[in-house]
């Protein structure tokens, strides 16, 4: 009883950790409509950004804020040359642009391969290695600072989409692009400004990845079904459905890892993906 | 405050279609202008070219705003929204998966909106009441009519000076249609506000209209105040079906 309890507390902080490095994708692939399989690549980059100016000194959560205005140009860069060469030309633009992120997945890969070779990379920062104990639990620290990052992150998109003006552009900006031209907003400038806002809160995360655990140049393979699992879950572009989606997907694999074994719990991301989808697409908070 | 919708001789059309043919209008501050005719005469085309969504091949449309000329076909559709004009479109394209609210708070957009917010959305809940009690739901759950209203206060929340209208009672029983019609007669009084209506429903647009314009296969065949087109033998003939 005291294992599945421990089992489900940590799942709940770990879900919250899923839930950041998933809005990204939320915003990318639930709102944008960008089959943006590259997501969890550019969390690793993240996370190496991290790692390398942690070892200039800095926290690495302050590193991962750093990374955030390059990772943005990058995202803007990327959405503008997936819209010239894909989206603009219509109607298949879906499986050819899962060609071409598939691609820059390889890109990213090979690069940091090449770069800092195939050796796990972590941080150091006061937070990480001890623990805090509540009652007969201990609760590692650097899972309660990715938790408590993961809470802000979610709900600062979350306030940003609701209640600016480009935020709710682009909510819309899929759903219509001609009406959202009559409202006097440009559908191009929007979608690449959000890809370019996804993509900086994806920097971030990656500082959370690497504080959380080591990191490699293929950890990447890993978080594409969690990242997936989560924004369908969640119910395409929906930020406090990630939250929730996260925590589900922590706690699942948290049980399944304690009462099955370490070998079963990669198989609890693709297995409620298949679940969901089969019983309710529209996601849990699915409009 | 003084504007001014000048058409002159405009073609345009889609690849070898011709959807209209040196078509001339003007539209004075002030007026509501009905632009008539059956499906696939180019009602829409024209409204899309005064919105910069179809470029004419020929001619000239001109926008005077307060002494001000525009040249809306050098002008994007952003820039035309931004200067006053807002659209009800066609088949209304509202965001479907968003509230009632986001859809109208997406409607003040454009920056010179964004100041009278409040004003606006108050003035439309009040114009539509039931808009306001439906503000948290999703604008695709509604009816075809409330859909409508929906559209036609977004459409309002841009401040706009120049409003066009394409096809309101498109898919509205005859009771919603007459009190749409109605309503922006209404709002157009209050906002004082231009209006170009396309509308094939001739009885319920000459009701609002100052003047109508008949479009027939992208020609304007015939144009005038409301009294020449009811008593007009080729508005009867062509229009109407009902030769005399």
């Amino acid at each position: 009883m005291d294992l599945l309890l421990d089992a489900i507390v940590l799942g709940l902080l770990v879900g919250c950790f899923y839930a950041a490095v998933s809005v990204g994708l939320s915003v990318a692939f639930g709102l944008l409509d960008v089959p943006h399989i590259a997501h969890p690549a550019f969390l690793v980059l993240g996370a190496y950004g991290t790692y390398m100016l942690n070892r200039m000194g800095w926290d690495p959560i302050l590193a991962g804020v750093a990374l955030m205005p390059a990772f943005m140009l990058l995202g803007i860069a990327v959405y503008r040359f997936y819209y010239e060469t894909f989206e603009r030309r219509g109607s298949d633009a879906g499986l050819r642009g899962l060609a071409f992120f598939f691609g820059v997945v390889f890109i990213v890969e090979v690069g940091l391969v090449m770069v800092f070779g195939v050796d796990q990379r972590l941080v150091e920062a006061p937070y990480i290695g001890k623990s805090l104990a509540v009652g007969d639990m201990r609760l590692p620290l650097r899972l309660l600072v990715a938790f408590a990052m993961a809470l802000v992150l979610t709900i600062g998109l979350s306030l940003y989409l609701s209640k600016t003006f480009t935020g709710r552009a682009i909510k819309a900006v899929a759903q219509d692009e001609t009406a959202l031209r009559l409202m006097g907003a440009n559908p191009v400038r929007i979608k690449q400004w959000a890809f370019g806002i996804a993509t900086a809160v994806t920097g971030l995360a990656g500082a959370l990845l690497i504080i959380v655990g080591p990191v490699e140049p293929t950890i990447d393979r890993v978080y594409i079904g969690r990242t997936f699992c989560v924004v369908v879950l969640a119910g395409l572009g929906s930020m406090s459905g990630t939250l929730v989606a996260g925590i589900i997907l922590g706690i699942s694999e948290s049980i399944v890892l304690t009462l099955l074994g370490a070998s079963w719990a990669p198989a609890v991301s693709f297995g409620l993906l298949l679940v969901m989808l089969g019983i309710r697409p529209q996601g849990l908070f699915g409009r | 405050m003084a504007l001014e919708l000048t058409i002159e001789n405009i073609d345009a059309g889609y690849g070898a279609v011709r959807a209209l043919q040196g078509v001339s209008m003007h539209v004075g501050n002030g007026e509501t202008a009905a632009l008539l005719g059956t499906n696939g005469n180019g009602k829409s085309t024209l409204m899309k070219c005064v919105m910069g969504m179809v470029r004419p091949t020929r001619g000239t449309l001109m926008l005077t705003i307060d002494g001000v000329e525009h040249d809306l076909t050098k002008l994007s559709t952003e820039e035309i929204v931004n200067i006053g004009v807002a659209m009800v479109p066609e088949g209304r394209r509202l965001f479907p998966r968003l509230t009632v609210e986001e859809n109208l708070l997406l409607g003040a957009f454009r920056p010179q909106a964004r100041a009278e917010i409040a004003k606006n959305a108050s003035f439309c809940y009040e114009a539509f009441p039931l808009l306001k009690e439906r503000r948290r739901q999703l604008a695709g759950s509604m009816s075809g009519g409330q859909q409508q209203m929906l559209a036609i206060a977004r459409a309002l929340m841009s401040s706009p000076k120049l409003l066009l209208v394409d096809e309101p009672s498109v898919g509205l029983a005859p009771i919603l249609v007459s009190q749409t019609i109605t309503k922006i007669k209404e709002l157009k009084e209050q906002y004082g506000l231009t209006v170009l209506m396309a509308e094939q429903n001739f009885h319920q647009a000459i009701r609002i209209a100052d003047r109508g314009y008949i479009i027939v296969h992208g020609e304007i065949v015939f144009d005038g105040n409301v009294a020449e087109l009811e008593k007009n033998d080729l508005v009867k003939n062509y229009y109407l079906g009902t030769a005399a």
